[in-house]
């Protein structure tokens, strides 16, 4: 049985402006993705939405199917796994059309956190709620995100015996690759006097080690069958998630482990090994978290330590291991997972123009959600499976 | 409504909500100056703050008790980004995740304005903010620091 296949992509230009709704530039990126697989509406018969879990008023949801024009579904679903929702969406549409549920599947996901008079910093700011443990938390100044990873960085870096010259390397990195994609928020090359003259925003992370949001959509098309003569497929070759327990006590770390085997799994129902993946799509809203997946996930060639590697520009342009390679959610745009995935299709495609990297014919996926709680992960092949 | 002092970290409206809440207990036992946290009710194993079945006995029901004030800083940050309109300081503030030697992690500031350069492993006390009007875990720093909790598993 072939593999089912990412036969369609489309994307909104993602900006750093503000204004926009949500269920507007998911429209658009519908449209895009129809467009992109020559495909006509009538012949979808599956969608499935992802949105930010943040507070927004316009969150897209299944309504979505009716605002978009979609006509009689035999699929329709709002996935929430938070980070991790829009690679398992993917997985999840895959499945569906395996198991002759739908026959083509739009997945999409929308957000808008940059609204007129205030930062995207403000719209996370103001989420969370003053209940349960993240009101406690809220209490004790954690806004928004970045102060929770803060902590996870000290501690990680604490842990493994790594510096912020990792975090350096990680973010030089990512800018490195973002020169060359025109969609990406920040393409100024950047070496370690820029990284270290950067504002810091909660030790030891820096306004560089977090990812840019912005306004913008993404939607893809999974089809049992490729559609003859359009774009050339890429096939989802293997699936994989981890839901690791960690406890929010001693003994042993709250926040790291477990991650490995939504990878393990992945790589096993593909068929191919760590060495057999041309490039790797980390989902990154801050600097340490590559370090983190990266170890995690055991993808450092030869298992030496990721620091190291990092430093060397093993994930730079020219690396041995080409990680993000459109500047990810740091340099490129952050949007909550279909980031790797757009730029994976890309790369696959081999329309990735000056950030192509030459033959690249297998990729790793990644999506993250909580504080590093919920990993789902594909692989995807420019050949068909078995 | 009651005037509370203010903070000098978070505007009141940050005030937690606890009542009918798991996390009611924490609340009730600060009012009265106890630090207390949950445990399996069945074979006392250190439950999460939200905790409801155990993993060890797989027992049911949080027990909440006092336990000692202390503890270790487990990962720390100093936040530089102050802009939000929900914070009361412009000087960059300390969030701390402490390890309880009741061996729960809680993250919180401190009860002062920050003073010092926390590390990892540094020992501290555990006291009460009033952030409107409601006890929230703060903490205090003792001086010490842990050389078992320096260079971390």
């Amino acid at each position: 049985m072939t593999s089912p296949a990412i036969v369609g992509l489309g994307t909104t230009p993602m900006t750093t402006q503000p204004g926009g709704r949500a269920r507007d530039l998911a429209v658009v990126a519908i449209e895009a993705a129809l467009s992109d697989a020559g495909l006509r509406r009538e012949e979808v018969d599956g969608l499935l939405v992802a949105s930010s879990q943040g507070i927004r008023p316009d969150r897209v949801s299944v309504e979505l199917a009716r605002q978009a024009g979609l006509g009689d579904l035999r699929l329709l679903e709002h996935l929430e796994i938070k980070g991790a929702t829009t690679v398992a969406m993917v997985a999840h549409a895959a499945l569906a059309v395996r198991a002759g549920l739908a026959r083509r599947v739009l997945c999409v996901f929308a957000d808008a956190p940059l609204r007129p008079g205030g930062s995207a910093g403000a719209s996370y700011d103001n989420s969370g709620g003053v209940s349960g443990v993240r009101g406690l938390e809220r209490a004790s100044g954690v806004l928004g995100s970045v102060p929770t990873y803060a902590l996870l960085a000290s501690r990680y870096l604490a842990a493994s015996g790594g510096t912020e010259e990792d975090l350096c390397a990680v973010a030089v990195s990512a800018r490195a690759w973002a020169v060359g994609n025109p969609d990406a928020v920040s393409r100024t090359p950047l070496d370690c006097a820029g990284y270290h003259a950067s504002r810091m925003v909660a030790e030891p992370l820096r306004v560089l080690d977090c990812a840019r949001p912005v306004n913008g959509a993404a939607a893809v098309v999974v089809a049992g069958h490729p559609t003859a003569g359009v774009q050339p497929p890429a096939y989802v070759l293997g699936l994989g998630q981890s839901h690791p327990r960690r406890r929010r006590h001693g003994p042993g770390e709250s926040w790291f482990g477990g991650g490995r085997v939504a990878v393990e799994t992945a790589l096993r129902s593909a068929g191919i090994a760590r060495s057999g993946l041309d490039i790797v799509e980390l989902y990154d809203p801050f600097s340490a978290v590559t370090l983190c997946l990266l170890d995690e996930y055991g993808l450092v060639p030869d298992g030496g330590p990721v620091g190291e590697f990092v430093r060397g520009g093993g994930i730079a342009p020219g690396g041995t291991l080409p990680v993000n390679t459109g500047g990810g959610q740091l340099a490129g745009f952050y949007l909550q997972g279909m980031t790797p995935l757009v730029e994976a299709l890309t790369q696959l495609r081999g329309s990735a123009g000056a950030r192509q990297v030459d033959g690249a014919s297998t990729a790793l996926v990644t999506g993250l959600g909580g504080r590093l709680d919920h990993h789902a992960c594909l692989v995807l092949g420019r050949e068909a499976g078995s | 409504m009651t005037e509370h002092p203010a903070d000098w970290l978070v505007s009141p409206e940050l005030a937690p909500s606890f009542e009918g809440t798991a996390l009611a207990p924490l609340f009730e036992h600060a009012e009265r100056g106890e630090l207390a946290m949950p445990f399996c009710a069945e074979c006392a194993e250190p439950f999460e703050l939200d905790q409801e079945v155990c993993d060890r006995c797989t027992g049911t029901g949080a027990h909440w008790r006092p336990v000692p004030p202390s503890g270790v800083v487990h990962a720390r940050t100093l936040v530089h980004r102050t802009a939000s309109p929900l914070l009361r300081t412009t000087a960059p503030y300390p969030v701390l995740d402490v390890e309880l030697d009741s061996a729960h992690r809680v993250v919180m500031t401190t009860l002062e304005p920050a003073t010092r350069d926390w590390q990892i492993g540094d020992r501290v006390r555990v006291a009460f903010r009033r952030v409107g009007g409601v006890p929230v875990p703060a903490a205090v720093p003792t001086g010490d620091t842990d050389p078992t909790k320096e260079e971390p598993a």
